[in-house]
C-alpha cells in the first residue's frame, strides 16, 4: 500500500504542476522543469506503482512465494529518496535550487540501486519458477529493460551533471534520450503491464486463459523490438555517427507495433469469450486505457510516416504515459486496493461471519464519471499538444488532476470501509486496516 | 529456528527402486516448529517442491556431485499454535463429505466459498473444492486456522484441493 500511496501522491503533484503550466509545453521539452514532471510521472507514479503491483502479482503469476521480501522496503526507500534527489538535481539545473550538493549524482546512484534490488527480488522469484508461463516471460523482459533503462538513466544523470563528459563515451546525450524513453515506456512499463494483464484480465472476466499463439507471437515480436532498442541501438550509436539511432528505433517500433496489434487481438478474444457478462468498473475503465494505447501507437506511426514525430513526440509520450499506462494504473488500483483491503480485513473471518463482497467496498456508480473525466482530460490535453495550444493543455491537465484526486479519495474511503453498510463493516474478529501499511505482506 | 536441520537421505531407497515419498512425509510430520529438512536424493525432486511449497516450505537445491542433489526445505510461514500439525496423521483422511466447484467464480469468491464450507464441517471431516487456480491466498488462512490440506494442479490449469477441518473451532 505504501508503494501505491507514494505513487498516487506523485501523480497528483505532477498533474498539479502541469495544470499550473510548469514545464512542457509552456517550457522546452528538454528543459529541467519538464524533466521534473516527466520523472515524477515515470518513476514516482508509474514505476513505484509497477513495483508495488509486481511484488503482489508475480507470486500469483508463477505460483511461488516472493523471494527476499525483506528487500521490498529498501526498494521503496531507495526509489523515493533517489527520486527526491533527482528532482532536486533538476531544480539545480533550472536554477531554482542553489546548493552544492551533487543531487543528480546521488539520485543517479540511488535510483539504479533501488531498481536493481527490485529486479533482484522479482528476478529471483521468476527464476525459482522456471520454465516460465507466458505472462511471467513478459515481466522478465520488462525487468531486463528496467536494468538497461536504469543504467542509461544513471549515465544521463552523470552526463547532465558534468561528471562524465560526452566525449569520454563518444556518444551525444541527444542520442541516448530516445532510447531511455523507449525502454522506459515501451519496455519496462508497457511490457510488464501487458504480461500482468494477460493473467489478471481473464481471471476477473472469467475468460479462458490458456496460452494462445497470438500471445506467444506478441511476446516474441515485442521482445525482438526491445532487443533492437536495448542492444542494437547503443551499438548503432557507438559505431555510427553518434546522433540518433534511428534505424534501430524504427525496426524496434515496427516489431513493437506488431506486438501491440496481436495484444489487441487477444484482448478482444478475452472480452468476447468472457463468462462473466457484467464487467466491473475497473475493466470498463481499462477499456479507456487500451483505446489510448491504440491511439498512441497509431499516432506514433502516423507522425513517423509524415516525418513529424520529432515535433510532436511530446503528445505521443503524454498519451502513452497518461492515457495508457496511467489510465491502466488508476483503473487497476481501483480493483487492487479494495481487493487487498478485503483480504486483509475479512480474510480472517470469512466463512465464520457474513462478509461484504469486494465490490461493496467501492461505489462504482459514483466513481464511473471520474474515470470518464480522467480520460476526457487526457484526450483533450493530447489534442492540445498536437494543436500547440498550451492553455487548452492546462485545461485538460486540470481535469485529469481533479479526476485523479477524486479517485484517490475514493480509494481512501474503500480502505476505511466507508462504503460498506454498518451491519457488515466490522464483524467480530475483523480489524479496520491501517491506511498505508497493509499487514498482509507479513502473513504471506 | 534453534533446531538443526533434520537430515534425511533417500538415496538408498531410490537406488533400490523404492518410493521415498512416505518416508519424506513422515520426516516432515516429525519436524519441530521452524525446523528445516535436509534431503539427499539422486535427482532434483521437483514434484516435492510443489508439495512441500503448499505446506509453507521453501526449497533450496544444489547439486553435490555424481548427479546427487541436496535440498534444504525451510519453513517460511510460521507454523502457528495449532492443536495438531496440519500435515500430521496423513493416512487418515475420510472421503470428502462435501464437494464444491468454484471454478467459475471471480476472486476472492472461491476462497470465501471454500472457507465457508470448511467452517461448516465437523472437525476431521474433509471437503473437496475445485478452484480456478492455485489459491495462494487461501493457504495462510487454512494454516492460521489449523486445517490440513492436500492440493494438486489439474491439467486444465485449475486446482483441486481437499481440506480436512482442524480440531479447533476458533483461530487465535
Amino acid at each position: 500500500m505504501a508503494f501505491f500511496a507514494v505513487a498516487l501522491a506523485s501523480l497528483l503533484v505532477a498533474e498539479g504542476l502541469m495544470a499550473a503550466g510548469y514545464g512542457f509545453p509552456a517550457g522546452a521539452i528538454d528543459a529541467p522543469e519538464t524533466l521534473v514532471v516527466v520523472h515524477l510521472v515515470a518513476i514516482g507514479w508509474l514505476s513505484l506503482l509497477m513495483c508495488g503491483a509486481l511484488f503482489q502479482f508475480v507470486p500469483v503469476l508463477v505460483a511461488q512465494p516472493l523471494r527476499r521480501p525483506v528487500l521490498v522496503l529498501p526498494v521503496l526507500a531507495c526509489l523515493t529518496a533517489g527520486l527526491a534527489c533527482l528532482l532536486a538535481g533538476f531544480l539545480q539545473l533550472a536554477g531554482d535550487l542553489e546548493t552544492d550538493m551533487p543531487f543528480l549524482i546521488i539520485g543517479g546512484c540511488l535510483l539504479p540501486a533501488g531498481f536493481v534490488l527490485a529486479a533482484w527480488v522479482l528476478g529471483e522469484t521468476l527464476w525459482s519458477a522456471r520454465p516460465l508461463v507466458l505472462p511471467a516471460r513478459f515481466v522478465a523482459v520488462g525487468l531486463a529493460c528496467l536494468l538497461v533503462l536504469a543504467t542509461l538513466g544513471s549515465l544521463l544523470a552523470h552526463l547532465r551533471s558534468g561528471v562524465i563528459s560526452a566525449d569520454a563515451i563518444a556518444v551525444r546525450r541527444g542520442g541516448l534520450v530516445p532510447l531511455h524513453a523507449a525502454l522506459g515506456i515501451g519496455g519496462w512499463l508497457t511490457f510488464s503491464a501487458i504480461g500482468v494483464s494477460y493473467r489478471l484480465l481473464p481471471m476477473f472476466m472469467l475468460a479462458p486463459d490458456r496460452e494462445r499463439a497470438t500471445s506467444r507471437w506478441a511476446w516474441a515480436s515485442g521482445s525482438a523490438g526491445l532487443l533492437a532498442a536495448a542492444f542494437f541501438a547503443p551499438l548503432e550509436l557507438v559505431l555510427g555517427t553518434g546522433t540518433i539511432p534511428s534505424l534501430s528505433l524504427a525496426v524496434g517500433g515496427a516489431f513493437g507495433s506488431v506486438a501491440l496489434f496481436l495484444y489487441g487481438i487477444d484482448l478482444a478474444f478475452f472480452y468476447r469469450n468472457r463468462k462473466r457478462r457484467q464487467v466491473e468498473l475497473n475493466i470498463k475503465a481499462a477499456g479507456g486505457a487500451f483505446a489510448a494505447l491504440a491511439a498512441a501507437a497509431l499516432l506514433c506511426a502516423a507522425l513517423a510516416a509524415c516525418g513529424m514525430l520529432d515535433r510532436h513526440v511530446g503528445a505521443v509520450v503524454y498519451l502513452a504515459s497518461f492515457g495508457w499506462l496511467g489510465g491502466l494504473g488508476l483503473s487497476q488500483l481501483y480493483k487492487i486496493v479494495p481487493f487487498l483491503t478485503w483480504l486483509e480485513c475479512y480474510g480472517p473471518v470469512m466463512g465464520r461471519k457474513p462478509t461484504p463482497r469486494v465490490q461493496d467496498l467501492v461505489a462504482e456508480q459514483r466513481d464511473g464519471p471520474w474515470f470518464g473525466l480522467y480520460f476526457a482530460g487526457v484526450f483533450v490535453a493530447t489534442g492540445a499538444l498536437l494543436a500547440g495550444e498550451p492553455a487548452l493543455f492546462r485545461f485538460g491537465a486540470t481535469a485529469t488532476c481533479l479526476a485523479t484526486a477524486a479517485i484517490a479519495i475514493e480509494l481512501v474511503l474503500a480502505r476505511r470501509l466507508a462504503n460498506v453498510s454498518a451491519a457488515l463493516r466490522l464483524p467480530e474478529g475483523a480489524h479496520l486496516p491501517r491506511l498505508f501499511v497493509a499487514s498482509l505482506g507479513n502473513r504471506r | 529456528m534453534d533446531h538443526p536441520p533434520y537430515d534425511l537421505d533417500v538415496r538408498p531407497i531410490l537406488r533400490e527402486g523404492g518410493e521415498p515419498f512416505s518416508a519424506i512425509m513422515e520426516a516432515v510430520a516429525a519436524l519441530a516448529p521452524g525446523q528445516s529438512l535436509r534431503l539427499l536424493a539422486t535427482f532434483k525432486p521437483l514434484p516435492l517442491f510443489q508439495v512441500l511449497g503448499a505446506r509453507g516450505f521453501e526449497a533450496a537445491a544444489r547439486e553435490i556431485g555424481n548427479g546427487d542433489w541436496e535440498v534444504l526445505f525451510t519453513p517460511v510461514r510460521p507454523a502457528g499454535p495449532q492443536a495438531e500439525a496440519p500435515q500430521g496423521a496423513s493416512g487418515e483422511w475420510p472421503e470428502p463429505s462435501q464437494r464444491i466447484d468454484c471454478r467459475d467464480m471471480v476472486p476472492p469468491e472461491p476462497m470465501a466459498k471454500t472457507m465457508e464450507a470448511v467452517e461448516a464441517l465437523v472437525p476431521g471431516q474433509t471437503l473437496e473444492a475445485l478452484l480456478p487456480r492455485e489459491p495462494r491466498f487461501l493457504f495462510p488462512e487454512l494454516e492460521g486456522r489449523g486445517h490440513a490440506w492436500k492440493g494438486e494442479a489439474q491439467p486444465d490449469g485449475s486446482y483441486r484441493i481437499v481440506i480436512r477441518r482442524g480440531g479447533r473451532t476458533e483461530a487465535t
